[in-house]
């Protein structure tokens, strides 16, 4: 239980200390390379679709491969209900109430009639429903804009102050918090009857049914909650960048980051979704960042694939699953559960200690 | 009135009949065994009683009671609601771009207040004026979700849930507990139906939530004492010696207060020292109010516990009666124990 808190606190520390850390590099001449813009739109955004996710696949065991189609719905929501090109402009702290309702409503559909199937074709059908989203969305112009998207869209506003793009420092906080709030129900759900019943449908539904547990209902609990945390993120995300973009920018990579990042970090552990958020999305902004610096000394330029350090993020990324897998698959900081599952353990007598409360 | 009523209950899987025409009838407070040997169809009554199968012919009751949930207005109710919104999403996703065009985008203007009342006036006119086009996308939007609410609800009238909720729960044959959970929790999983913390005290860890769970975890201990392994709750299931994980499922069947419980094979593999305490144990759940129907191959257990006993071979029943008659019934000892071998 200490262990928990002690990796808890220490990422939290680090994720206070990036703006105080920019602060630092700009004092000393260094701006560009300044990490606190970008943590606060990838990061942070990151580790929320993953906290969802984590909901579904880490404690349910439904392998989901579309969440980006809810990050997209929680966009366009967002966008329709607060841009002044439509009527309703209800702002940004109401929609970051109605959005997630929406997408959980969004998840209930698509869940109801699909949760039945089990394993491989649940994760079909989760795929198929994310290229569903993206394709409505482009081909909807009249209300969604098609492939210019919705801009300019309001950013959150408090009395007295109006968040401003080219301050990031009040919008990281504001998500640091959102990120914490969240993290904090999500770990209370975990260690409810709820997460009880999650984790009983994955290590047995059959004989979850049996101790009279509605596992449709279970599943489909899961699935709205892990829709409605992806559709915040999507609305945190879109305010940030003041625009929904393109609706192809949340395809299936999206997606599959999000589930790499979960298997990097450890599935089915809070922690260990942090910790792989940073870790994944940390490295594709230092990426960023030393491209962008060889940039500036014109040392490459965009033309040469090979010399441009964004480009090998797959590859180091590819790489770094398949060492993971060999070598740990239970992720960096597994929970105690998942270890046992994913690997062929040596009986060990004695008493574990994990208890309930 | 008997507990439970097995009547001419056939199971066919394709060409084969596992089960054939069975009739069993548990009156309350026995203890009642089903035996015969492998592939006789013992598991696959287990299974249709708990609804795991449903049967291919025959019925099921428990207190006189068919165990499916019953057709109620709520339902209807519910198939209704769910029918009408599927018609309204059919309607929206058909006509989506022309009715924004009609209804949002021809009102608003930039920085003006949005006349809402107009724009719903000019929705009903929208409705109006496509008449045919909407009420067809509704009414097949509407029969197919009305359809698919429909079958989901049949399909899920037998399932082992169902079943639970009504008293009935059961062991397996081969252990199923939840093995990465703790001793503690495979038991309150067996409670869960019982406990009623909401999504939202459970987010936020309400106080009564909290009561909720100490109040459960108080029984949970109560029910492991009962079953003697009060002192490895802390223990992680698939850590405990075999003995144990076999009583541990007999506590979380227990734990959701069940009026008939049953055992698949409780005794498998167990020594005669486990074997003779799960007998002292069976014993004392009978005594609590339970009805146990068991099915078990150590006829040592089973002559010594059994207030009936049902034989099937071949998917039927051959013998039916109180030990001593089925110990001397000349078709058990042919079929099962053996024509040599009397005792």
């Amino acid at each position: 239980m200490s262990r928990f808190f002690k990796a808890e606190r220490v990422l939290l520390a680090l994720a206070l200390a990036i703006p105080l850390f920019d602060l630092l590099l700009e004092a000393v001449g260094l701006q560009e390379w300044r990490v606190g813009n970008e943590t606060c739109q990838r990061v942070l955004i990151f580790a929320i679709m993953g906290l969802g996710l984590n909901v579904v696949v880490g404690y349910t065991g439904l392998l989901h491969l579309g969440v980006a189609a809810f990050m997209a719905i929680g966009v366009y929501a967002y966008a329709i209900l607060t841009c002044n090109i439509y009527p309703y402009q209800i702002g940004f702290w109401w929609a970051l109430l109605l959005a997630p309702a929406i997408c959980a409503g969004a998840g209930v559909f698509l869940g109801s009639p699909t949760l039945r199937l089990r394993g491989d074709y649940l994760a079909i059908v989760t795929l198929g429903f994310g290229e569903i989203v993206q394709d409505v969305l482009k081909n909807v112009p009249t209300i969604t804009k098609g492939t210019q998207g919705i801009n300019p869209l309001p950013p959150p506003s408090v009395p007295g102050y109006t968040f401003n793009l080219t301050v990031y420092e009040p919008w990281y906080y504001l998500y640091l918090a959102i990120l914490v709030g969240l993290v904090v129900i999500v770990r209370n759900l975990e260690n409810s009857r709820l997460g009880r019943q999650w984790m009983s449908i994955r290590e047995d539904e059959l004989a979850a049914t049996c101790m009279g547990i509605n596992a449709t209902k279970t599943k489909l609990l899961a699935f709205a909650i892990a829709a409605a945390i992806c559709g915040l993120a999507g609305v945190l995300w879109a305010s940030k960048l003041s625009s929904t973009a393109d609706p192809t920018s949340y395809d299936f990579n999206v997606s599959i980051t999000v589930l790499c990042l979960l298997i990097v970090g450890g599935l089915g552990s809070l922690r260990g979704v942090m910790a792989g958020t940073g870790i994944v999305m940390g490295f594709d902004i230092l990426l960023q960042k030393i491209t962008e610096a060889l940039q500036r000394e014109g040392l490459t330029s965009s033309a040469s694939v090979f010399l441009t350090p964004t480009n090998w993020k797959f590859l180091a990324f590819g790489l770094a699953l398949v060492l993971m897998m060999r070598f740990r698959p239970e992720g960096i900081f597994p929970s105690n559960r998942m270890k046992g599952e994913l690997r062929v353990e040596r009986a060990e007598p004695g008493v574990t200690g994990v208890g309930v409360e | 009135m008997s507990l439970l009523d097995v009547r001419k209950v056939t199971m066919r899987f394709g060409g084969l009949t596992a089960v054939n025409q069975v009739d069993i009838t548990v009156e309350p407070g026995q203890i009642f065994s089903v035996i015969g040997p492998n592939g006789a169809g013992k598991t696959t009554v287990f299974n249709t009683i708990t609804g795991i199968y449903e049967p291919t012919e025959g019925t099921v009751l428990f207190q006189g009671r068919d165990l499916r949930r019953p057709f109620s207005r709520n339902v209807a109710a519910g198939i209704a609601v769910i029918a009408v919104l599927t018609g309204a999403l059919a309607v929206i996703a058909l006509h989506l771009e022309s009715m924004w065009t009609a209804t949002v985008a021809s009102h608003y203007r930039f920085r003006q207040p949005f006349p809402w009342g107009k724009a719903w006036g000019d929705l009903f006119a929208f409705l109006g004026h496509n008449g045919a086009s909407v009420a067809l996308s509704f009414v097949l939007g509407a029969a197919l979700g009305g359809a698919g609410a429909f079958v989901v609800w049949r399909r899920q009238r037998r399932t082992p849930n169902v079943i639970a909720e009504q008293g009935v729960c059961r062991t397996f044959q081969n252990i199923r507990l939840f093995q990465d959970m703790t001793v503690l929790e495979n038991v309150l999983m067996g409670m869960d139906m019982r406990l009623g913390s909401r999504l939202w005290h459970m987010a936020f860890r309400l106080p009564r939530q909290g009561r909720e769970e100490r109040e459960a975890a108080g029984q949970a201990a109560t029910l492991l004492e009962f079953v003697g392994l009060r002192d490895r709750a802390g223990m992680l299931a698939k850590n405990l010696p075999y003995g144990d994980q076999r009583r541990l499922e007999i506590a979380r069947a227990l734990a959701t207060r069940p009026k008939l419980l049953l055992l698949d094979e409780p005794a498998a593999g167990m020594n005669p020292a486990e074997s003779g305490d799960l007998m002292k144990l069976i014993r004392r759940i009978r005594e609590t109010g339970v009805t146990v129907l068991l099915i078990e191959h150590h006829m040592k257990v089973v002559m010594g516990i059994s207030d009936r006993i049902a034989v099937l071979d071949y998917g039927s029943k051959i013998a039916e009666g109180t030990p001593e008659e089925v110990r001397s019934n000349p078709r058990v000892i042919e079929a099962y124990l053996g024509k040599e071998e009397i005792s």
